[in-house]
């Protein structure tokens, strides 16, 4: 009898935790401010990964079934992997359309948002960049539309979702101060880029991008466009670098114009120091302070 | 007490009339107050908009006059604007055109080919109505297909899909089914013409097949255009932490290498003077399929893993032709899948998989003997084999790749008796990938097919294959 009940109420315990899974660490580091002990979160991407190739493993489908709520960051990032996932994950809550379903695209202004567009342009998406969450001013309200949204799917745990939300926005506009500070001081600096991953950061702060090292977005570097590049470039002091992609084109250019080159963490988890949202920003600050 | 209210209201009315004074005062200085801020938000809002026009100016050139193409604007839309108001484009499904083609070189000529035959297990014959020949099939320039690929959601509660390949010859309906959304406990209803789930190749279309022909089982099993089927598909997700998929379809059961559901008559001799023997119509739907798949991560490694089963009737009708022939009978197939994939980071990865499908099939065969006369014999056969691949995508754009096939069982018993035919038929291919895009392909692939016999002997055939493969539209990702 006892038994019994400790399993009616460990089973009434799983019950009450929100399933979420997000696609990408960064949205999983917003839930775990947000929703705590009382959500259960599972991340499909690894913060090493590409986020543009992302593999559908069976696996995730398995996590998707039971989800209340997926988080995606839109913009067609996830385009490559999330709707066959949705497909085949049986789960009607999820699907775009329904509550369980929340794109956070929505809720940033995205840049470069193309007027014309097709393949012959390489990857563009045709809803602008969607690489959004690297200007950390874009973080507070998606950190309120992921509270809003637990709320509409989980009421009873409303006010402890929004005390949470309050105080991570304490805590981050505290830091955001400090960032702006610090990263005023990199205003006007030149900088070349692997893909147009950290548009939304350069922009926030003045940096000026010279150029990427791909022709076009998704085509990897040829050797006439870099020697384009490097006869355009001048004054460059960082060319920089995501994790997953090969580093000899940013080595050679970087020999070639004086400059240096910087791999940058576009996500949590991408290298180890960013351990969570905070340490992201303060870790793509010290690489760029250096 | 009147006196002292008269001398209060106008004590009270001198003194408004001194808040008055007051008031008036404060009330100009407001004013003054807000002219300023009007004019401070007027330059404001002046700098802006220059600021904003600057930077439009900037992304794209103003048109010379702006007024004038407003006014144009303005003036087309009074006119034509409303001719058309229920445009239902926004609604138009994903569309997509896949082109497959290919160069091939053969030891073997076009007609020498089309002549081979695996004993017991693959023959050509004429006249069973496609709208395309096989891929890859002539010397030469091939146009395998060009494939149109519509999806759209029909509602909150049905997904649709239909794939539509053309050819020069023509086109046919290869799939058009539709799939639930909505329904509960990890349950998934499709309905419709669609390829079966049965093995792990099945269920995928040629252009993300990694090599440039179907594996050898499925060609002698399946048919070259693999198990494509009317009919419905159950599937049920398990609330498992690791994927578990079960499903079972009921299919017409009309494929042409292992059911098949129309009837015959056969003629008692073979210039057709003599009585007809009927073979009705199988039971229809004639053809049932289950499966279970699984998969699981360790570490890197995904490891994709299914048992599939299919039951049902045959007819084999090859009474047309010179060699007339015919077959009514059992069939049931066993499918046993593997996929083993290791990521080693965002673009590379080694990737194995392998099928072993087993075919048991019993029935009467129909035949005529060298006078003539019709022969029929109780006919039973046990056939089995693999293929295995490894495929290693070593940079963003390449892959290589080789395929091993074989079929290693071939026991055929006519009225009892062992038939001696070939067991040891192997197949093998090597490709390399270029990859521009997700949305093109180049691919190198030789091959030698040992499987072939003329005559009751065994014919090599060697081939070269440069495929290309192209999508445009808006064509969805490919599961894992």
């Amino acid at each position: 009898m006892r038994a019994l009940a400790v399993l009616l109420l460990l089973f009434s315990i799983s019950l009450a935790q929100l399933k979420v899974v997000a696609t990408y660490p960064w949205i999983g580091e917003l839930v775990k401010e947000i929703g705590k002990d009382r959500v259960s979160l599972y991340v499909i991407a690894r913060g090493t990964e590409d986020p543009h190739f992302v593999v559908p493993k069976p696996s995730h489908i398995a996590k998707m079934r039971d989800a209340d709520l997926l988080i995606a960051q839109g913009a067609s990032l996830e385009v490559g992997f999330l709707p066959p996932l949705l497909q085949q994950s049986s789960n009607p809550k999820i699907q775009p359309g329904r509550q369980g379903f929340l794109d956070l695209s929505q809720f940033v202004e995205l840049i470069e948002k193309p007027v014309n567009i097709s393949r012959a342009m390489g990857d563009v998406h045709p809803e602008g960049n969607p690489h959004y969450p690297l200007d950390p001013h874009n973080i507070p309200p998606l950190a309120r539309a992921i509270a809003e949204r637990l709320c509409q799917l989980d009421s009873p745990n409303c006010a402890y979702y929004r005390g949470n939300l309050e105080d991570f926005l304490k805590r981050w506009n505290a830091r955001l101060t400090e960032w702006d500070r610090e990263f005023a001081k990199l205003k006007g600096i030149k900088v070349i880029q692997y893909h147009k991953l950290y548009d939304y950061l350069l922009q926030r702060y003045g940096m000026v991008l010279v150029g990427t090292l791909e022709p076009l977005p998704g085509i990897p570097p040829t050797g006439k466009h870099i020697e384009a590049l490097i006869s355009q470039a001048q004054g460059v002091k960082f060319i920089l670098q995501d994790v997953y992609h090969e580093k000899r084109t940013a080595q050679f250019v970087a020999q070639r114009l004086n400059a240096k080159v910087v791999i940058l963490p576009h996500d949590v988890g991408a290298v180890p120091e960013a351990k969570d949202l905070f340490s992201l920003f303060d870790e793509i600050l010290r690489r760029l302070s250096q | 007490m009147k006196k002292t209210v008269l001398l209060l209201s106008i004590f009270s009315f001198t003194f408004a009339q001194d808040s008055l004074e007051e008031l008036k005062r404060q009330l100009e200085e407001q004013k003054r107050l807000i002219r300023e801020l009007e004019k401070k938000i007027e330059a404001l809002e002046k700098q802006k908009l220059e600021a904003k026009e600057e930077v439009k100016e900037e992304q794209k050139p103003a048109p010379a006059d702006r007024t004038l193409q407003l006014r144009a604007k303005y003036d087309e839309r009074l006119k034509a604007f409303q001719i058309y108001p229920f445009r239902q484009t926004a609604f138009l499904p994903d569309i997509s055109l896949i082109v497959d083609t290919s160069f091939v070189a053969r030891n073997k000529n076009d007609q020498e080919f089309k002549g081979l035959e695996i004993p017991g297990l693959y023959h050509k014959h004429e006249g069973h109505g496609h709208g395309h020949g096989n891929l890859n099939e002539k010397r030469g320039f091939n146009l395998n297909y060009a494939e149109l690929y519509l999806y759209a959601p029909v509602d909150p509660y049905f997904d649709l899909y239909a794939t539509i390949p053309f050819s020069e010859d023509g086109s046919e309906v290869e799939e058009a089914y539709a799939v639930t959304r909505g329904l509960p406990f990890g349950f998934q209803f499709k309905v419709g013409k669609f390829r079966s789930s049965f093995g792990r190749l099945n269920a995928q279309h040629p252009h993300v097949w990694d090599f440039a022909n179907p594996p050898l089982v499925y060609k002698v099993f399946l048919g070259d255009d693999g198990l494509k089927e009317k009919g419905i598909q159950l599937n049920w997700l398990a609330p498992t932490p690791f994927y578990l998929l079960f499903g079972m379809e009921v299919l017409q059961g009309e494929n042409e290498q292992s059911f098949g559901t129309e009837g015959f008559k056969v003629n008692t001799k073979k210039d057709g003077s003599g009585t007809y023997i009927t073979v009705v119509d199988t039971k229809k739907p004639n053809l049932y399929v289950g499966f279970v798949k699984t998969s699981f991560d360790v570490g890197n490694l995904s490891v994709l893993t299914g048992l599939s089963f299919a039951t049902g009737h045959t007819r084999i009708n090859h009474l047309e032709g010179d060699d007339p022939h015919a077959f009514a009978g059992k069939t049931k197939l066993y499918g046993f899948d593997l996929t083993a994939k290791y990521m080693i980071d965002s673009y590379r990865y080694i990737s194995f998989q392998g099928e072993y499908l087993y075919r048991d099939q019993k029935g009467t065969k129909y035949e005529y003997d060298s006078a003539g006369d019709l022969e029929t014999a109780e006919l039973k056969k046990k056939q089995g084999g693999f293929y295995s691949q490894v495929v290693w995508r070593f940079a963003q754009r390449w892959r290589v790749g080789f395929q091993y096939n074989l079929i290693n069982k071939n026991d055929v018993k006519e009225n009892g008796v062992k038939k001696n035919l070939p067991d040891n038929l192997p197949a093998y291919y090597a490709m390399l990938e270029y990859n521009p895009t997700e949305f093109s392909r180049i691919r190198f692939q030789v091959g030698q097919n040992r499987a072939f016999f003329q005559d009751g002997s065994r014919k090599t055939v060697n081939e070269f294959i440069l495929q290309f493969n192209f999508a445009i539209g808006a064509h969805g990702a490919h599961p894992f």
